[in-house]
Order: structure tokens, then sequence, then C-alpha cells
């Protein structure tokens, strides 16, 4: 599935290169993201929650970020997997100068599979481009200084007490982090950001941290 | 005399208990069952490189996760491979569970059981699987150039080639006066029953033994693949199927890897276990067909008459080819209709694809060829200028030809001869039926005000009760009711009431006499399936030999008990007596009593049985060839098919705005032989025409590029509707009689479906000026033809 938008953000284009990837930004106006940790630079684990239709659920997979030889142009390469389907994604990014503002352009190719993309297929395109429409809403909401950015970070804490990476900058795990800030975890499709998020953000792919990989665990009980 | 109830359209006796919702389907069955659910494939194409099952194990209700590593024995095996061929030489056939990659969306990879569905489902949803995603293949293009494969070593993912040849093709072709080539597009549809599949197991601890409820179209197919993976006894399984919401083809295909798992899981637990398949699970975890693509050359004469006709052409069969080359060879020698070829060839590759299965679905590659044989006729036709009946006419097999043998191999592995038929007469009537010879003043003057109709013809031969045999087990009870079982099932065929008219004729028995059982083994054994327009021919004739036999036995007896020849007696409304001595006579309950030697005595009536009432001192009671009651059973098992035939009419007017496809007329001529029930035939033709009616103007199997199926669901799957389909159905029947089996039947259940798309796409052609090609067509498509034409015909116009 192909789809490609276009949104105007109220900030100098260096600016919104810079907002576009801080993870301090994404977290605040990803619809849905319920995690998100850093695993590298410019690479990320997150949980999105999302739904199209009746079809809801919580995507766990991995973002990350590259430049692209193009000016001002760089790649976003998302993959995650939940109850729902899957969703893996390439969305090309690329800002020009527009007067004050900057002009976006997104052109996402993504294969959806799983429930969504057998029965959610017709409104996905559809629900795509208005998560990006809200997602970049909310960063020029950010951008014009109509909506905070959630300062931080969450330092993981080991037993040791002694913070390393990865940062996490939210995790919706009780007792575990900072209390997501009042925005209901909506009816969004996906997740990830920009153009990705239009996409389903659904992302994500690899398995969090918590679950071990390589471990054909499947086991018969009764 | 009793009413004769063969050819009577007699109301079905099945009717009020499954129109007042009492019919019994799987998931009817088992309140106490827990429940399955299996995760799927996401990936048309993947390797399996982790499943991690922890996240589910806390579900509440959780009672087993099973992948591939907990198959054992046999289980562990891949599923058969059910119909051998020498050409199949690269079958492949998916574990019941996926072991090391997936190969379509959908492919089952895990199952889970819960205390209920929800349950399982919520476990389902916490099973995580890392795949490595490889690249798919889709569609008979992908397929070909073979860029990509969907088995590694399965070379140009070609899974057989087969070619028959009668005579020399190609010189025939060079030789002739006229040749022209045609290349046609079928695309894929499904059975789509309104019931999806369903299993549910019961394993007896007590008595070690397997019941199984299934939603098939062959039990006996079931059990004996049951008790091969579970390493059974064929004696302690049994496979019962209960009513059946529509099978059409698709649950003919056994065994599904829920209809091994779940029995498993019942024996593991304890527990009965029941699966019952969602509507998406069924859009992509059963099966499809229709996918082919074919090229066609033929040579023919001035008058249209064919002199050499050779046909490539490649089927997409899916991931996996667990049906065999049943649907492609149907399709390679169904396609030459009531027509003779003059030398003929026919070659096709069948191929894989990273899609879900292809396996029969009414019709069963039949409406392929016979596209490709009609729109051949209309291509002929048109290039001579020649009437299109007329040019069908002049290639038909002559009745006074019949039996034909075409000198090919059909799909029961004899050869194709055509036992009757009388197809000039067909066309007589299908052409006085639809007004064929005032079409054109009609369609003049239509045109004229500026509509746009068009008139689509298209004839078909059917190969119908094919082998290996039926049976039948008549049994009269004491209490003079009449039980009647066979082996084969039911999925709406009205076989209650068609079996029942049979033994009622037979045995002179009333039809509320008579209880009909279908589809248990503990009936009947022995038996093959309902498929292939068979039920009526197969089981129909073995019950008319059974019910024969038992009527030698209760003339036997009553000749005894009313001291008359066995010669003097008929049996009327339930009762024998003395031909012409009407005072004379004795009840079928009584005979039943008196055909079985009594010590003991249970009632008046068994009385009349007792060793000091009845026998002869110096007899043994039970004569040497004799059996206590009167029971009779029979097989039947042909030498060959017998081939039914029909032909289709079909007036469409299309909307010059919008392309929108207006059916105004649809004719049929019918013949299927003897009609047990004509209202029954009539209801299988207006099915099947309905379900060609999707399958030529909206049904597709809508893949992207990375084989995920966007429309598994009833919103976007676009099935016809009864405003879709022609309210008036206007049928003729003609009956050339089967001489293969004692009623001179053949079959009727897929006629209807078979000749749509080539007649839709012929009247489409007729009333736009132009040939369509690729079935279905849809609104958009015929708009975009539209376009593509006048940029063409405007292109065309520039440069003169």
């Amino acid at each position: 599935m192909k789809v490609a938008g276009e949104a105007v953000l109220h900030a100098p284009l260096d600016r919104v290169w810079t907002a576009l990837r801080d993870p301090a930004v994404l977290v605040t106006t990803i619809p849905g993201c319920e995690r998100l940790v850093a695993t590298g630079p410019d690479s990320y684990d997150m949980t999105v929650t999302a739904g199209v239709a009746s079809i809801k659920g919580s995507y766990a997979g991995t973002v990350s970020l590259t430049d692209l030889p193009e000016p001002n142009t760089f790649l976003m390469k998302a993959s995650g997997a939940g109850g729902p389907g899957t969703v893996s994604a390439d969305v090309t990014v690329t800002l020009v100068e527009a007067d004050d503002a900057t002009r976006l352009r997104y052109d996402a190719d993504a294969v959806v599979g799983g429930v969504i993309g057998g029965v959610g297929q017709r409104m996905l395109a559809g629900v795509a481009k208005k998560l990006a429409g809200e997602f970049f809403a909310a960063v020029d909401e950010v951008l014009t200084g109509a909506r905070a950015v959630q300062p931080a970070t969450v330092a993981p804490a080991d037993e040791a007490g002694t913070s390393s990476m990865p940062m996490v900058y939210r995790d919706a795990v009780p007792g575990r982090v900072a209390a997501r800030p009042g925005e209901p975890v909506s009816f969004i499709l996906g997740a990830v950001f920009g153009a990705a998020t239009a996409l389903l953000g659904v992302l994500v792919g690899a398995r969090t941290a918590r679950t071990s990989r390589n471990t054909r665990t499947a086991r018969r009980m009764g | 005399m009793t009413t004769r109830m063969m050819g009577e359209p007699v109301r079905r006796v099945e009717d009020r208990r499954l129109l007042t919702g009492n019919g019994r389907y799987l998931d009817d069955l088992g309140a106490d069952a827990v429940e399955v659910a299996v995760l799927r494939s996401p990936h048309a194409h993947a390797k399996i490189l982790d499943i991690d099952v922890t996240g589910a194990l806390e579900v509440e209700g959780l009672l087993a996760i099973y992948t591939y590593e907990d198959l054992t024995g046999p289980l562990a095996d891949p599923l058969p491979l059910l119909i051998p061929h020498p050409a199949l030489t690269q079958g492949r056939t998916q574990y019941p569970l996926a072991r090391d990659e997936v190969n379509y969306v959908g492919e089952a990879v895990a199952m889970v059981v819960a205390e209920n569905r929800y349950l399982a489902e919520d476990a389902v949803e916490r099973i995580v699987v890392s795949y490595q995603v490889l690249p798919p293949v889709v569609g008979i293009a992908a397929a070909r150039a073979a860029e990509h494969l969907v088995h590694p070593d399965v070379p140009g993912n070609v899974a057989a080639h087969l070619v028959q040849e009668v005579g020399d093709a190609a010189a025939a072709i060079a030789a002739a006066p006229h040749r022209l080539e045609l290349d046609l597009d079928v695309e894929r549809s499904a059975s789509t029953p309104l019931e999806g599949r369903g299993v549910l197991a019961r394993w007896d601890t007590d008595a070690q033994r397997l019941r199984i409820w299934t939603s098939t179209q062959t039990s006996t197919g079931v059990r004996a693949a049951v008790a091969v993976k579970l390493g059974l006894d064929l004696g302690s399984v049994e496979v019962i199927t209960p009513d059946v919401g529509g099978g059409f083809g698709v649950k003919i295909m056994h065994p599904w890897p829920e209809e091994v798992l779940v029995p498993m899981a019942a024996r593991a637990l304890g527990r009965p276990v029941k699966f019952t398949e969602d509507r998406r699970e069924h859009f992509i975890s059963s099966a499809h067909e229709r996918g082919q693509q074919h090229h066609v050359e033929v040579g023919f004469d001035d008058e249209g008459r064919l002199l050499g006709l050779s046909v490539r052409f490649w089927h997409d069969h899916g991931a996996y080819i667990p049906y065999g080359l049943i649907v492609p060879i149907i399709t390679s020698t169904q396609l030459l209709g009531p027509y003779k070829p003059g030398a003929y060839r026919v070659e096709f590759d069948s191929l894989y694809t990273n899609t879900v299965i292809v396996t029969p679905y009414r019709g069963a590659g039949r409406p392929q060829g016979v596209y490709a044989m009609e729109r051949t006729m209309d291509a002929i036709a048109g290039y001579l200028g020649l009437d299109r009946a007329e040019v069908r006419e002049r290639n038909f097999i002559q009745p006074e030809e019949m039996p034909y043998d075409h000198g090919l191999t059909f799909q029961d592995g004899r050869p194709l001869v055509y036992d009757s038929g009388d197809f000039p007469a067909s066309l007589a009537k299908l052409k006085k039926l639809v007004g064929w010879d005032s079409w054109p003043d009609y369609q003049a003057r239509a045109r004229a005000e500026g509509r746009r109709v068009g008139i689509g013809l298209a004839c078909y031969v059917e190969g119908t009760g094919v082998g290996p045999y039926e049976g039948g087990h008549v049994q009269v009870e004491t209490t003079g009711k009449v039980k009647v079982a066979t082996g084969l099932t039911s999925q709406g065929q009205g076989h209650q009431t068609a079996f029942a008219q049979i033994v009622a004729d037979e045995l002179g028995v009333p039809m509320s006499d008579i209880e009909v059982v279908t589809g248990d083994t503990r009936r009947f054994p022995y038996a093959v399936g309902t498929f292939a327009s068979r039920a009526a021919v197969m089981s129909g004739s073995a019950i008319a030999l059974a019910a024969r036999a038992a009527r030698t036995k209760i003339l036997k007896v009553a000749a005894e008990a009313l001291e008359a020849e066995a010669d003097d007696l008929e049996i009327v409304e339930g009762r024998v007596r003395v031909k012409g001595s009407p005072g004379t006579e004795i009840s079928l309950g009584t005979i039943a009593v008196l055909s079985n030697p009594l010590r003991y005595a249970f009632d008046e009536a068994s009385k009349a049985a007792t060793q000091f009432v009845v026998g002869h001192p110096d007899l043994p009671p039970v004569g040497e060839d004799d059996e206590p009651g009167i029971e009779g059973k029979d097989y039947y098992s042909p030498i060959g098919s017998t081939f039914a035939n029909g032909m289709h009419a079909v007036i469409v007017e299309t909307d010059p705005d919008t392309a929108e496809v207006k059916i105004l007329r649809y004719c049929v001529v019918h013949d299927c032989g003897t009609l047990i029930n004509p209202m029954i035939v009539a209801g299988q033709v207006h099915g099947g025409v309905a379900q060609g009616v999707g399958g030529a103007l909206y049904e597709r199997m809508a893949y992207d590029e990375s084989g995920q199926l966007q429309n598994a669901s009833f919103m976007d799957f676009l099935m016809p509707y009864a405003s879709e389909v022609p309210a008036s159905i206007e049928i003729d029947h003609l009956e050339t009689p089967s001489p293969l089996n004692p009623l001179g039947i053949k079959g009727a259940g897929e006629a209807g479906v078979i000749p749509s798309a080539a007649v839709f796409a012929a009247a489409i052609s007729d009333a736009e000026g132009f040939e369509i090609t690729s079935m279905p067509i849809s609104p958009s498509e015929l708009f975009e033809l539209r376009t593509a034409r006048r940029a063409a015909g405007q292109q065309e116009g520039d440069r003169s």
C-alpha cells in the first residue's frame, strides 16, 4: 500500500528537522504511543495502541531513521507486529522551506498483514492520512509552543541504580514510568511517526527486551 | 397404485426443519466442548525464526498450545497428497502446523485450546512469532516468471506439466484455411459457503474410541485420514457429518489441519474440543479456485468447423497441491464441451504461488475450460461473419455418434467417453426459449434507442457421477418404517427427499415412512464423498439397487406368508398384496417381523415370529443363503462418468455511462438425464446461476503484491444478493437418460455455474462491440476498457 501526503509546519526547516528526530517530541506527538525506548542513535523500540475500525490492539516494533543523500530528506523504516496484524513501512520524508514555514512531504510504502490487512485494508489509507494529519498537527503545536514537550525521559533504572542506555521516553507499564499526559490512547492506527504514523503505527517488530529470542517455548499443558 | 415419485416435484422433506431454525450445524453441537483458535501466518512467504508462547501462558482458561514441535508420529509429516498423478512430480503439502516456513497468509502456525474461543483468541494474540520475510510469488505472471520460488526445490514453480494430444493439432492448425489465437484470463474466486469449516472431536477414554463431527463433504475420507494421522484403527474412529451450511467443493478437501489437530487435542486433553472457522479464516485458510491463463490456437474451415485446436494454459494452485491435478485435468478435458475439435492438443502447467490452496469449487475447472472454448467459438463466428449458434451447431457431436470417445483421459483416470446427449435438440430448445432468431431485430431497435444490449450463448458438457463407487443400505423395520443410509454427505442438496423418492418407488412405501441418513460412518462405513455432481448418480443408483435387494426379500417372505408366488405380488402403500385380490395382503412391518425368527417375543407383533408359531421343523429357521431381517445393501460402481450437458443464454444491458451490467434475461436448457425431482434440479440450476453471476461479475480474490488478501470479508468480497441475480431464470429440460446406471440419471449439482464466465463475456462483448477476454469483469474495468478503446480509436483517427 502506498500513502503520500503533505503537511505545513509553522517553523523554519532546521527546527522542524530537529523536532521530528527528537524522541521527546515524538513521544508527545505520536498518537497512541505507549512506550518509546531508544535502542541506538535514531532507532527506537516502541509500543503503540491503535485501531482501524473495530480492529484494535497493541503493536510492538522498531523504528529507525536514516539520512538520505537528497537534501533535507530522511528515511524512516518501521516494522511492527501485534495481535491484529503486522506492518512494515518505508517512509521517505522530505522537507522544503516555504516562507516562514516548512512544507513536509511523506511517501510511504507499507505492507500490512494479518487481520487489518484483510479486513481493514480499504480504510487503511484514509485512516493513515488522518493519523498523519493528527501527528503533524501535534508536532506543529510543539513547534509553535501550543503543546509542551514532555521533558523527560526516564532513565532506566537497573537494579544497581546505574543509568545507561536505553533511554526510556515513555513506558506505560504501570509502576515503571512516567505517567502518560492525559492524552487518550486514541484510535490510531499507527503510530510511529510522521508518515509512519500515518501508516499504521503499528509497527514494530522486534521483540521487546523482556522476551527472549530463540526460545521456542511452545508447550503443551494438561 | 402408489403415485410414482420419480420425476415428481416433491417438496423437500428437510426444509421445514432447516427453515425453522432446527438444523444442527457443527457449531450447534458440543455445548460442553472447549474451543480452539489458530494462530495464522500474517506473511505470504517467510521463515519462522522463533515462536514464543510465554506471554500466552498467563491467559486464564488456557488448556494447551501446540506448535509443530508438539506433533508426533504421522502428525509431524506433511498432510496427505490426496490424489497422486504421474505428472505431479513436484507435489508439496503443508504440515498441520507450519514447521520452518509459511507459504501463504493464513497458514496455521500454532493452535491454542482454551475454555472458550474468546480466551483462545486472547492467547493467540499473545504468542509472538519472529519471521524472516521472503519475497512472495503472487499471481500466475509472477509464478511463470519464477524470479522467486515458492518452494526452493521446485524449479520454475511448476508442480506438474501435462500434455494430452489427439491427432497432430499443430499440423492441422497450420494446414487450416483460417487460424485465430486468443489469450484469456480468469481470476480466482471461492466456494464461500455461509457455514465455514468446523470440527468437533470427543475421545471416549473408557472405550478408547474417537468420535468426530465435521463440516465435510466426505466423512469416510476424514475418518481414514484421522485414523492414519492418530495411529488408530479405522474401527476406533467414527465420523459424523451434521447439517452442513454449504460446501460447493471446498469441503471435499480433507483433512484440513484442524481436522487432525482437534481430535489430537481431544485425545490428549480428555475433553471434547471444537474448532469453528470464522469468516476471515475461511477466506485465508480454506481454498480458492478458478485462477487460470489460457492461450488458444485454433484452425477452422470456411464453415467454421474446427480442424485443429491447441490450448496452452497455466493453472494457479496456490502454495500446496493436496488435491492433485483434478482441476486442471477437468479444464483440459471438459473444455471440449459438445464439440468435435478436430486434432486437439492441450498442455498445462500447474503452478505454485504464495496464496491459499486451490481445490475444486462447484464447476471445478469447467468454467475456465468452457470460457476458453466458447470464446473461441464466438471468435470464429465473428471472424467468418457467421451466426454464433450456427458455428456451434456445425461442430456438435451428433446424437447418433454416442457414445463418443474423445481419445483423452478424464479426471477419474478413465477414457473421456460421452455416454449420451442430444446437443442439436438442446440448442434448438435454447434458441426457441431465448428468441435467438429475433435477437438481431431486438438489438437493432434497442440500439436505435441508444441502449446497449447484448446476447451471449454458451454450451458445456459435464462429466458427473465419477467413481469409484457408493453404497446404499435399506432396512425395513418391524414398524414398517424404512431406514435408508448411504455414506456420502449432504450439504443442502435435498438428498433426504430425492433418495426417499427412489426408495418409495422401488419399495412401494409412502415417502413419510422413509428416513434417509447420509455421511455417518456408523451407518455406512464405505463411501467416497459428495463432489463432481455425483450423489444422485452414485448413491441414488446404489440405494435403488439396495432397495431392489430388500424388495426381493420382502416378496420372498410375503410369498411364504400369503402362500402365493412372489411374481404375483405387488407392494402398494407399504402393504404387500396379491395382484388382483386386494383382500390378501400383509404389511411390510409384519414381513419384517416374520423375516427374523425369534425365540423371545417382546410385544404382540413379535409373537408371530416365535419358534412355536412359524417355520418348518425340517428346515433351518434361517436358510443357507438367507439372513434375518429385511435389509438390502448394494454398491454402484460405474465403468465411467456419465455426461450431462446444458446451454445457457443471457441478455444483458450495459449502462452507457456507468458501465454497470444489468441482466435482462437468463435462459437455461439443461439435460441431466432422467429427473428424480424437477424442483430440486431447478433449485440447483438457480443456485449455480447465482454463483455464476457472482463469479462473472463480482467476485475475485484481491491479493496485493505482497500476498495479502485485501477483501477477506463480506464487506469487500462481493457476493451477489438477490438483487443481482435474475429474478426469473427460465429453464427448459431435455432428458436423455444415461445408459450407465439403473435410473438413467446424470448429475445436476454444478451445472448452473459452469458456463457463466463464457456467457457473460459473450453478452457483454455483443453489447459493447469489443471482445471481453478477462473475467470476472466489474463496471470499472468495463469503463476502463471503453476508455482505452476510445483512446485507441482516437489515435487511429489521428493517423488517418
